[in-house]
């Protein structure tokens, strides 16, 4: 059994042994910063690259991660949603981004994932903290998490997508343009901050904001739209390429996704006001 | 009635509860942590000094809901929409015979929507059936993702739902509102899908498919159904409140459901208890859009288009004469209970 005098002891849930030797002294009892402890800066570094799968925003940003504990090599994060009924598979995929961003961290040799005031936290924390499959973890739930994130990702691609068009359209790009671009016409990282699109055969480079084209860019790669090259970069809601034509409907259909996920988001961070006294960026 | 640049309105709340969420009625966790969280939603979006109590909350009575509903809140009738969740509440949390309380006493102000659950079976086809005789149904509120025992939701296009709405057809009851909410459970990609309403809504094209709080946070795939199927419909509640807090945020949606759904298929409500029309109806009645948004979406939040939002969308579905409304409530109960007749004389045109 852990316990708090000593740093690094048996945890109850990886039985690793106490590896330091106690402190001799009678100073408080705080991981040493010479030690090879994760640094908290990292951690949330960490932490800031699990999304809200519906929000598509860090968990950093939307406050929901309420405590962040760091003892030698072991990191604790406890975090809460805005309601006690979120979806439990939305929850599962926050808590394992948790897990395996701040595991990833080399200093990082075990982490608690603390999910509270939540209909299902005990099932999610045990699940996630022994490193079952959400199947398992969950009798109803009748095939894995993968599905349901696929089904998230392709809404965020679409919400990302009016972003990268408002853009691509705002540096003078036509619908023509826009619709057939591929991944290699495009330069998204021109210079700081700025993507450019040479077009004309090169003719005429335009450059744009950076930030919505890498947004969009890390969809297209997570649903498998973009990955070579002469891959075309938009797709309609079908994951159909489309014509000049077609833009406008694409547009408005992406234009759309963006109003579910940020309306949402407003719902959210309401109740997350209101239940937990959060008020986050929005 | 509410007045709105000289113009008169007439107001249907077509998403109205009364319910009962006290300790005593409550028998399992679920139970309390869904009025709580229903709390959470109403403190969330009330203004700070029109916020109830948590013991208030839980049961506010008929006396509370006639002077919020008419006396305070514009409303000139109301749509009951029951929630049973007896899995959770002894009662019911607000079943149609529990609506049915108020609903009766003042029938020419409410009507009164039944549910059912096909998980029921036949039995649950006879109670429909019972449900119709006792109180002439012309709608029904459906939870799909309502727990009953281990099954922790259904479907709408599912040969036993088909039975139902057959059913339904029969008898009369031509409006079906499914609650599409956050999703909580199935665990797979089913509970993302609202395309069980697009196949309902395909096989009875005689039927209204009202999709309650538009779909939220499905409502891209909402409105993609919605512009295909004329009978498929929107309530409001829910995206309403966002006129208080988020006025931009709420024109935007506006924009979505006007554009993909149109004007003539989306209905007011205001959930109540969640929240109270006295100030929503307001917010949502002084809403605007900002020129880039009209250019955006093509139209306008007008007073013509509020006024069909507001009670005529409703009063077409439900068979509500306004005209003939306005001239009984000139001498009603509830206006001589609260002195509204005056404001049913205005000319009948």
């Amino acid at each position: 059994m852990a316990t708090q005098n000593h740093p690094g002891a048996e945890d109850e849930g990886s039985g690793r042994a106490a590896e330091r030797p106690e402190p001799s002294t009678g100073r408080p009892d705080r991981p040493d910063p010479s030690d090879d402890a994760p640094d908290l800066e990292d951690v949330y570094g960490r932490l800031d690259r699990v999304d809200d799968p519906e929000l598509d925003r860090s968990i950093v940003e939307l406050g929901y991660v309420e405590r962040v504990a760091v003892d030698g090599g072991r990191v604790e994060v406890a975090f809460v949603l805005p309601t006690a009924w979120c979806s439990p598979a939305f929850a599962w995929m926050m808590a394992t981004g948790i897990r395996d961003e701040v595991g990833s961290l080399p200093a990082v040799e075990a982490v608690r994932v603390d999910l509270r005031d939540h209909m299902h936290g005990e099932e999610i924390n045990h699940g996630v903290n022994e490193g079952l499959a959400f199947d398992e973890a969950f009798d109803d739930a009748d095939s894995g998490i993968e599905a349901v994130r696929e089904k998230l990702d392709e809404k965020a691609r679409l919400a990302r997508q009016f972003h990268a068009f408002d853009a691509l359209l705002d540096a003078g790009l036509t619908p023509a343009q826009v619709a057939d671009l591929r991944l290699e016409d495009v330069d998204p990282a021109f210079e700081a901050d700025r993507a450019a699109v040479p077009l004309r055969e090169g003719a005429v480079t335009v450059t744009l904001p950076a930030e919505p084209l890498t947004d969009y860019l890390e969809k297209a790669r997570a649903t498998g739209l973009v990955s070579g090259e002469a891959d075309r970069l938009f797709a309609d809601r079908d994951g159909e390429p489309f014509d000049a034509e077609a833009f406008e409907e694409v547009r408005r259909q992406s234009r759309v996704a963006d109003a579910n996920v940020t309306g949402q988001g407003a719902i959210c961070s309401a109740l997350h006001e209101a239940r937990n006294g959060v008020v986050a960026d929005d | 009635m509410y007045t709105h640049d000289g113009e008169e309105i007439f107001v249907i709340d077509g998403h109205v509860h009364l319910w009962d969420a006290t300790e005593e009625n409550i028998k399992h966790e679920g139970g309390e942590q869904f009025i709580q969280c229903f709390h959470d939603y109403h403190t969330a979006f009330t203004p700070e000094e029109e916020q109830w109590d948590m013991d208030t909350y839980r049961k506010y009575g008929k006396e509370r809901m006639m002077n919020d509903l008419f006396r305070d809140g514009y409303v000139d009738m109301g749509i009951f929409q029951p929630t049973y969740l007896t899995d959770f509440y002894d009662e019911g949390f607000n079943t149609t015979e529990q609506n049915a309380e108020l609903a009766e006493e003042y029938p020419e102000r409410f009507v009164l929507n039944g549910a059912f659950d096909p998980r029921d079976g036949e039995e649950g086809l006879e109670y429909l059936e019972e449900l119709d005789e006792t109180y002439d149904l012309q709608g029904v509120k459906l939870y799909t993702a309502e727990w009953r025992g281990d099954s922790k939701g259904w479907r709408l296009d599912s040969p036993e739902a088909f039975e139902y709405l057959e059913k339904c057809q029969e008898l009369g009851i031509k409006n079906i509102h499914p609650h599409k909410g956050p999703t909580i459970r199935p665990l797979n990609r089913d509970a993302f899908d609202v395309a069980d309403v697009d196949d309902a809504a395909t096989s009875f094209p005689e039927l209204n498919f009202v999709v309650e709080h538009v779909g939220f946070p499905r409502l891209d795939d909402f409105t993609h159904i919605a512009a295909q199927e004329t009978n498929v419909y929107g309530g409001l509640a829910v995206a309403a409140p966002f006129a208080q807090n988020r006025p931009r945020k709420f024109a935007d949606m506006m924009g979505e459901l006007l554009f993909w759904v149109g004007e003539d298929n989306l209905l007011f409500g205001s959930d109540y208890a969640l929240w109270e029309p006295d100030w929503l109806i307001p917010a949502v009645m002084n809403a605007e859009m900002s020129p880039e948004q009209r250019a955006e979406f093509g139209t306008e939040l007008s007073t013509d288009i509020k006024k069909k939002i507001m009670g005529e969308n409703a009063a077409r579905l439900y068979d509500i004469d306004i005209e003939e409304k306005k001239a009984q409530f000139r001498d009603d109960a509830v206006s001589e209970r609260y002195g509204l007749g005056e404001n049913y004389e205005a000319a009948a045109d």
